[in-house]
């Protein structure tokens, strides 16, 4: 039972390891998608979730490949990973921020729910399992066969938003908004 | 009537927009273009000078963007198949040969001045990529075309 237990802590410590391991590898390239992605302040508005299923359907691959071109088979390959990876960059971009967020929240907070905060580090930690599987697998193999994990992925982060976003205290009132009413 | 005196909203100077200048142009593309060059580069402000004198300048400005917003968004989020007829039929519309509008676009990419403020990045990075693809397509077809029928 124990050594089953080890392996399976050795497994995870494992997987963490490649998910940051990918995560720094693909943050430390130098290029303008990555950085913006990074970026807190770009990137405002919020990826609509139509977008995951264009990027990682086929319908656009079985166009191109009807038209019998290797050379345009391989830019298509090229360009839809690079739009991919984007996206993976920013989702998990945007879920560190959250969980920073929550955290800072969590610490001023007095009456923190235990059971809730483990929910959240559960979904945080699955989320950047899921991103660091994704960034590896879309590298290997391209998005094409990725939908469903990029599905999950995209629902997992859209949980953690809304229950990050119910977490954070309300803005103050400007001197301008209470003055107008 | 001075425009001030009017209280008009966004929306009507959106709908007045769609009805009549967008109205004008064929393509969902080629309104993209459009609207993107009534955009000040240094400002990021949109100006339309038949818009500002019906309704408001900051509110023909608003209406200007929420187009520009509408209409990026359609474009981005549609099939490639479908883009590339966009692209076709904008290289068609323009007085130049369609080689040269063809080879400028992928030279010079001007596509990328299209995309709105604060876009999503990975959604701008899309539409870049699928204009790209869009342009490579119709170049091989042009290609295949020129080599003849044993060309294919």
């Amino acid at each position: 039972m124990i050594g089953f237990a080890s392996l399976m802590a050795g497994v995870v410590l494992l997987l963490l390891l490649v998910a940051f391991a990918a995560n720094g590898w693909m943050a430390a390239r130098d290029s303008w998608e990555a950085r913006i992605a990074q970026d807190d302040n770009a990137g405002a508005e919020i990826c609509p979730p139509e977008f995951v299923g264009h990027v990682f359907s086929r319908q656009d691959w079985e166009f191109i490949r009807g038209m019998r071109a290797p050379e345009l088979a391989a830019l298509f390959q090229q360009e839809r990973k690079r739009v991919a990876l984007v996206w993976v960059r920013q989702t998990s971009a945007m879920i560190q921020r959250a969980m920073r967020e929550h955290a800072t929240a969590a610490r001023q907070s007095k009456n923190v729910d235990f059971p809730t905060e483990l929910k959240i580090w559960r979904q945080f930690v699955s989320l950047v399992l899921i991103c660091g599987t994704l960034s590896l697998a879309i590298q290997i193999a391209g998005p094409l066969w990725l939908a469903s994990l990029a599905r999950v992925a995209q629902r997992l982060s859209e949980q953690m938003t809304n229950v990050q976003s119910a977490f954070r205290p309300a803005p103050p009132v400007s001197a301008d908004a209470a003055g107008s009413e | 009537m001075d425009p001030t005196d009017k209280p008009a909203t966004v929306e009507q100077a959106h709908d007045d927009l769609v009805r009549h200048s967008l109205a004008k142009i064929s393509g969902d593309l080629a309104r993209l273009i459009y609207l993107a060059s009534t955009r000040d580069y240094n400002t990021g402000k949109y100006h339309h000078d038949g818009l500002a004198a019906q309704f408001r300048p900051e509110i023909a400005c608003q209406a200007l963007e929420m187009a520009h917003r509408q209409i990026f968004g359609r474009i981005a989020g549609c099939p490639l198949e479908r883009l590339v007829g966009e692209v076709e039929a904008y290289v068609n519309s323009s007085p130049q040969s369609r080689r040269e509008v063809l080879e400028v676009w992928q030279k010079l990419e001007p596509y990328r001045v299209a995309l709105p403020l604060n876009v999503n990045i990975a959604v701008a990075q899309l539409f870049i990529s699928n204009i790209k693809l869009a342009l490579a397509v119709l170049q091989h077809r042009r290609e295949r075309k020129a080599a003849g029928p044993s060309g294919s």
